[in-house]
């Protein structure tokens, strides 16, 4: 191939293609260059630290190896072949130990630490500095999740550059000049951003440290699992670091294609839930003075008895957290064992999207990218915002098009904005058209949003590009799963039971939900499946204890219609759900393995082809495409509806409620996690603010129906006329459309 | 006093010409309007002929600097002409003068600069501390505006706000950009990937502003001026121990010797030669005699191993201790240092530490082995070349008063005894300590030993 | 009605093709407006008008030396002591300064009048030695000289 060139580095010839940096060309010939700032994920190298100096035939100064990229007929030297380098090398060692308080024995990276390795293997063995170091506080906290020892710090970069460069904060920088430079946040602030748990994996000392893990494990005691973070539906792939049957942190298990290695502060942070203090431990029945604990056997004679009493039925409210093998368990229980096909899934994803899927990492190469609905992509799939970010420093245009779109759009207007794209008359629309490289996104709740997609990709003729793909973000992890395992579990029409005899809640989020709530009235008797006490305890009849992603066996489908697996990280407190399910399945004369690996084969034998566990590896694909299909017509019976804006009364807004990204049950259970939780605060569009006097900062009161709520302003300029948008935790029990005044 | 042609003050009769009518009294204004009718090729060709050098301090030629920028066709971002008038370099305080005195010179070289390089948008960049030469560079500015003199091009006049470190090229764009003022590293060079990665030529204001008479003469007119490899004038920065210190319009190839004793009148108070460093701090010093056989040009002073840098000869007494003189220095790269690089960030600072420990008499022949080490260890792996300055300078001290340095530790002491010229200076508040917001800093203690 | 900050932060950025180009002068405007000092205050309001975040606004803020994030007199003494100034006396003009001051270097006088610096390098090494009073250059002073200039800057 024409673009290849052949260098020698260290005397061993080496093939690359033309522009490869020089780091990778020479580990392609087995040759090591040592690094700390160089990390290509950040941007183009940066040459700061100084440890890669290579010597470069022709060139009359050491170079920095990781700025150089490889070119035909090239000659370089490593710090093994030239003593000048090695010599230079030595050098930026002996500088960046100069300042270093040489803490190793209690520092948390110790054992997993570069500098230590390369101090190991090039340093010095004694120090020639005898002045008095530059002392820091130490450690200060960046935020109540990270710890920062400026000591430590060797001033590389990779932390402020992924604040700026990456995640685009801007809130993690360098400060001062020279020798006194260091990292620092603005003031007392703490580094408060959605992906802020990055920086601590970047550092490569021990500088920026989590305070989940500081002290709680050496290297050598710990084991890493690797699996698939379950708070949301990106699926990224991470590995939980585990230590004496605990979760001591999370970390990213770099999937390119999905993830490209960074993960959010939710997945990162959120595992000590798994020892929240609230957890359901045992099954709890509804006696004469509330829930009672009781045995396993007599926990399961009762659900055996609440399910034939209901006669049928029976509505299952599933959350789209759970496993696939879990949802198919339950589904092989309820549909095939007892009849009872009716279920709330929580939103409406289509496999019809399977036509023009393509890896998330697409997102980062398209040229145009429009995304729909009115809820902040970071809200619902954090990582895709990254993709979007990186798409836009690449140059791509970014329209959205929402309550706080670049293109304004009425409330629940997502459906109506695919329409018209996809009419022949509209401009964007036949951009997306002519583009190799476009994408669209529907980041919002309810309207069908899968198909609807899916449809309007068809439309566009998305299906033939391989550049071009639709990504539909549902509200929960497993969505697409657990609805096609639900189908998979039998085949008949899902008819709506009246009266509900049982409502049966699988999982928390279907227990914090309030139109699950809701139906929970009308039901006769309840079974909550749950993680924690306090959710299902007013109304269930019975509850069974829930288990957590971490601690689960399994599949789950992500927002690309990639299959990957998770693996238990610890073992749950309690029996995991297909244990139990298995055993009541016997009771109604239905088989159902306890090993989610069995289950898997049964259910891919139905719907993934026979596709085996094994075969989806560390790094699971991406399948591919499947010829467009038109979807039946979304059943609409259960799924919350978009908020079609009816005509509100002059001065009432509509109440826009969106579901932060650090918020549900998982995430309230963590205390150091708080502080990333949203304002107690309403936005109020420009033209709203200014109508009603009120500015950002003031106190209001949003009222309706009877209730109010207080809380302060934020005048977003952003945001549509008519709407009040706040978060859901802030929003009780209001109504669609409320008054608001300065309070 | 020397009867040198002067080429970028001329007209001036000593004086300022900030007014546009007595500028174009003088025949300003003639380079602009012949550019105007020249393609950009011609002109820069006419640089080219002038073998004119760049005299920020790298010494590059400045017509082949332009050549490299692509041609809009080839590139089709807007192409930027940015000025540096940074001006930081201890010693050097000429461009200050010329945009002081001849600013429509200075200004009118900036349209025919753009002109050769298809630019309509230029930035000077001046250091912050230059408030007058600022408000001079506005009036100009405005008057040139009022006549429709800049035709399509916008000149925006961007103050700084204290980093040498600002000067290098490429911080400089930076710090334009609004980003910390750290050079980045090269290639891509400004030429092909400057300002917001848009092809853009980077020269400082004394060539900008020699480009004007360049025009009005003919480059291979001015090519006669100067010496071979060096050709025209240069405005050399006289400072230090000399009766009449300032700054002087002299061809290339004058003798430094004549520099020092006719123009700027001898070494003062009576006293003696003892060094001179030639082109600005980061240059390497030259001792009293080697300082009477050179001639101000790239070639002679590379000979002698040192450089004509940004031509600003600081002249040093008998009086001057030259450990003093490296603390002083090297606590000033220490200072500007940006921080991006490792050897430069904790080499400065390592460097004037083992100084201070010598000039205090704490020192040991290993500790100047190590100065020397260390100071190698920084030159030549730095990312840009601040560091490397440090570490050339203060060797160039050692190499040639190493008897001193010995002196400091065998005797224990400054054999100055308190007579330094540099004395008490050694020590001056770290004002930058004071600028890091204090607090959260624990400088130790400075003890020595 | 005096523009505001925002409108002059505003106008600035028109003149540069990104608005992050204007933030050394909004920085120093926000300065001109905050008594000679950046508190947090400051940095907000710029970064509000500039659209981006406080703590750019200190990272860029404390690389340059004439930002202050420290609060300073309402006058500014910095005497130059690089190389030569120092050989042609600057010491003694510190030393000047401190006595007529009461305060080192480094300092600001208790009535909050004066803070006085020694800084590097003014670009006036002919004309030795420079001292900057709120950045206009004084050229050759001598210890002799500073006692006029500290009775002009008053109480
Ligand atoms: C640390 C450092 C400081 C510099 N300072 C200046 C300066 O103040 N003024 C200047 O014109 N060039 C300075 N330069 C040189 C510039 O990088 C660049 O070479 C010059 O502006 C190009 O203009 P010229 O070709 O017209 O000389 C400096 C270089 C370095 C490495
Ligand atoms: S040599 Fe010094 S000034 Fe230059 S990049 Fe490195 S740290 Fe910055
Ligand atoms: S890895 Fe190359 S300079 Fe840091």
């Amino acid at each position: 191939m024409s673009d290849l060139v052949k260098l020698t580095i260290d005397d061993r010839e080496v093939e690359v293609a033309k522009g490869t940096g020089l780091v990778e060309t020479a580990a392609a010939a087995g040759i090591e260059i040592p690094v700390f700032c160089y990390e290509p994920r950040l941007g183009p190298a940066v040459g700061a630290c100084r440890m890669c100096l290579v010597e470069v035939e022709g060139m009359p100064k050491l170079q920095a190896g990781c700025t150089l990229t490889a070119q035909d007929g090239m000659v370089v030297h490593t710090a093994s072949t030239s003593a000048r380098a090695a010599e230079g090398q030595k050098g930026t060692l002996e500088f960046i130990l100069v300042n270093h308080p040489l803490d190793c024995p209690v520092c948390d990276k110790g054992g997993e630490c570069p500098l230590q390795d390369l101090t190991f293997r090039y340093g010095p063995g004694s120090t020639r500095m005898t002045f008095p170091k530059l002392t820091f506080d130490k450690p200060i906290p960046v935020s109540p999740l990270i710890a920062l020892d400026r000591e430590r710090c060797i001033l590389c970069y990779r932390c402020t550059r992924f604040s700026s460069d990456v995640a685009e904060d801007e809130q993690l920088i360098a400060r001062n000049r020279g020798a006194y430079s260091m990292i620092a946040t603005f003031g007392d602030e703490p580094y408060r951003a959605p992906f802020s748990g990055n920086v601590i994996e970047l550092c490569p000392v021990g500088a920026l440290t989590s305070t989940q893990y500081r002290f709680e494990a050496r290297p050598w005691e710990i084991q890493d699992v690797p699996t698939v973070c379950g708070l949301c539906p990106a699926g990224c792939n991470i590995r939980a670091t585990t230590r004496e049957g605990l979760v001591k942190r999370v970390q990213s298990r770099n999937h390119p294609e999905v993830d490209g290695g960074w993960l959010c502060d939710k997945g990162r942070f959120t595992f000590p839930h798994l020892r929240s203090d609230d957890r359901v431990r045992e099954p709890l029945v509804r006696g004469t003075v509330g829930l009672e604990p009781v045995s396993w056997d007599a926990a399961l004679d009762r659900a055996e008895e609440l399910l034939r009493g209901a006669q049928g039925k029976i509505v299952t409210a599933l959350s789209g957290s759970e496993t696939t093998e879990i949802a198919y368990g339950l589904g092989v229980l309820l549909r095939r064992g007892l009849g009872a096909h009716s279920a709330v899934l929580d939103e409406s994803t289509s496999a019809a999207l399977d036509a023009c899927r393509a890896p998330l990492s697409t997102i980062g190469a398209a040229e145009l990218v429009v995304v729909v609905g009115d809820d902040e992509v970071v809200d619902r799939a954090p990582i895709v915002d990254l993709w979007l970010r990186k798409a836009r420093r690449a140059g791509a245009e970014i329209v959205t098009i929402g309550a706080r779109g670049s293109v304004p759009a009425p409330v629940g207007g997502a459906a109506e904005a695919l329409r018209d794209l996809a009419a022949a008359d509209s401009e964007l629309g036949g951009r997306l058209r002519a583009s190799d490289r476009a994408i669209l996104v529907w980041s919002g709740s309810g309207g069908g949003g899968g198909a609807r997609l899916a449809e309007a990709a068809h439309a566009l003729g998305f299906e033939g590009k391989p550049g071009c793909a639709v990504f539909h973000l549902p509200a929960r992890a497993n969505a697409r799963g657990v609805a096609e395992a639900w189908a998979a579990a039998a085949d008949a029409d899902e008819a709506d039971p009246e009266p509900i005899g049982l409502l049966v809640v699988s999982g928390d989020e279907a227990a914090g939900d309030p139109s699950v709530r809701a139906l929970a009235e009308r039901a006769s008797t309840v079974i909550a499946i749950t993680m924690f006490h306090s959710l299902a305890v007013g109304w269930a009849d019975l509850v069974l204890p829930a288990t957590a992603s971490l601690e689960r066996e399994g599949t789950a489908m992500n927002l690309e219609g990639r299959v990957q697996r998770l693996r238990r990280a610890v073992t749950p407190p309690v029996p995991d759900e297909l244990a139990w399910l298995s055993k009541l399945a016997e009771r109604f004369g239905v088989a159902l393995s306890p090993h989610a690996a069995v289950v898997f084969e049964e259910l891919s034998g139905r719907i993934y082809g026979g596709l085996l566990l094994e075969q989806l590896g560390e790094h699971a694909g991406l399948p591919a495409r499947r010829p467009y299909e038109a979807p039946e017509p979304t059943p609409l019976a259960h799924s919350p509806e978009a908020n079609v804006p009816e005509d509100h009364f002059v001065g009432t807004l509509r109440l826009l409620r969106y579901t932060p990204l650090f918020s549900g049950h998982q995430v309230e259970r963590v205390p150091e996690l708080q502080f990333q939780r949203p304002e107690r605060e309403v936005a109020l569009s420009t033209v709203d603010a200014d109508r009603r006097g009120i500015a950002t900062g003031d106190l209001v009161s949003l009222r309706s129906n009877g209730t109010s709520v207080e809380l302060r302003a934020r005048v977003d300029a952003r945001l549509v006329e008519g709407v009040a948008r706040l978060a859901d935790e802030h929003a009780a029990h209001l109504h669609a459309d409320v008054e608001v005044v300065k309070a | 006093m020397s009867s040198a042609p002067e080429i970028v003050f001329a007209g001036t009769d000593g004086g300022a010409l900030t007014e546009l009518a007595a500028y174009e009294a003088v025949g300003g204004l003639t380079a602009l309007r012949r550019a105007r009718e020249m393609t950009p090729a011609q002109i820069v060709a006419e640089l080219e002929a002038s073998q004119l050098r760049g005299r920020g301090g790298a010494f590059f030629p400045t017509g082949r600097k332009w050549s490299f920028l692509p041609k809009p066709e080839q590139n089709p971002r807007p192409h930027y002409l940015v000025v540096n008038a940074d001006e930081s370099e201890p010693g050097t305080f000429k461009d200050r003068e010329i945009m002081l005195r001849v600013p429509f010179r200075f200004l009118e070289g900036c349209l025919v600069a753009a002109r050769a390089i298809e630019s309509t948008r230029v930035f000077v960049y001046i250091r912050g501390e230059y408030l007058r030469e600022f408000e001079v560079l506005v009036s100009a500015l405005e008057q040139l505006r009022a006549r429709n003199l800049l035709g399509d091009v916008t000149i925006v006049l961007h103050r700084g706000a204290g980093a040498y470190i600002c000067g290098e090229e490429t911080a400089l764009l930076e710090s334009l950009e609004g980003e910390r003022g750290q050079p980045r590293t090269k290639p891509p060079f400004p030429a092909i990937a400057g300002l917001y990665a848009s092809p853009t030529a980077v020269n400082n204001v004394e060539s900008i502003t020699t480009v004007t008479p360049i025009i009005e003469m003919g480059g291979a007119e001015y090519a006669k001026l100067g010496v071979e490899d060096s050709t025209g004038t240069r405005v050399f920065s006289l400072s230090g121990n000399v009766v009449r210190p300032g700054n002087y319009e002299l061809p290339h190839g004058y003798p430094l010797r004549d520099l020092i004793y006719e123009v700027g009148g001898g070494i003062a108070d009576g006293r003696t030669l003892k060094a001179v460093i030639p082109g600005g701090s980061s240059t390497p010093i030259l001792t009293a005699s080697e300082a009477e056989k050179v001639t101000l040009d790239f070639d002679s002073l590379s000979q002698a191993g040192t450089a004509i840098g940004s031509a600003a000869v600081i002249v040093l007494d008998d009086r001057c201790c030259m450990v003093q003189l490296g603390v002083r220095v090297s606590q000033f790269y220490e200072h500007e240092s940006c921080g991006k690089c490792t050897p430069c960030r904790v080499g400065t600072r390592w460097l004037t530490q083992i100084l201070k420990k010598i000039e205090a008499g704490h020192g040991t022949h290993a500790d100047l082995d190590l100065l020397l080490d260390v100071g190698d260890h920084v030159n030549g792996t730095c990312l840009c070349p601040l560091g490397d300055s440090d570490a050339i300078a203060v060797a160039s001290y050692v190499a040639k008063f190493r008897e001193e340095f010995l002196q400091h530790i065998e005797d224990g002491g400054c054999p100055f005894h308190g007579t330094s010229s540099l004395d008490g200076i050694v020590a001056p508040t770290d004002v930058h300590e004071a600028h890091a917001g204090g607090a959260e800093i624990h400088r130790p203690l400075e003890v020595v030993g | 009605m005096s523009p505001t900050l925002h409108d002059e932060i505003r106008e600035v950025v028109k003149e540069y093709p990104e608005p992050r180009s204007a933030i050394i002068p909004a920085l120093r405007l926000a300065q001109e407006r905050h008594g000679g000092w950046l508190p947090d205050e400051a940095f907000r309001q710029v970064a509000e008008a500039l659209d981006v975040t406080p703590a750019y606004c200190v990272s860029i803020a404390s690389f340059y030396d004439m930002f202050h994030t420290e609060p300073v007199g309402r006058h500014l003494v910095e005497v130059c002591t690089n190389v030569s100034c120092a050989v042609s006396g600057a010491q003694r003009v510190v030393e000047a300064f401190e006595r007529e001051l009461g305060v080192h270097a480094g300092e600001t006088t208790e009535d909050g009048n004066v803070t006085l610096r020694t800084v590097e390098c003014l670009g006036g090494c002919g004309w030795a030695t420079v001292v900057a009073v709120d950045n206009r250059h004084h050229l050759r002073v001598q210890a002799g000289d500073v006692g006029g200039i500290v009775k002009e800057l008053g109480e």
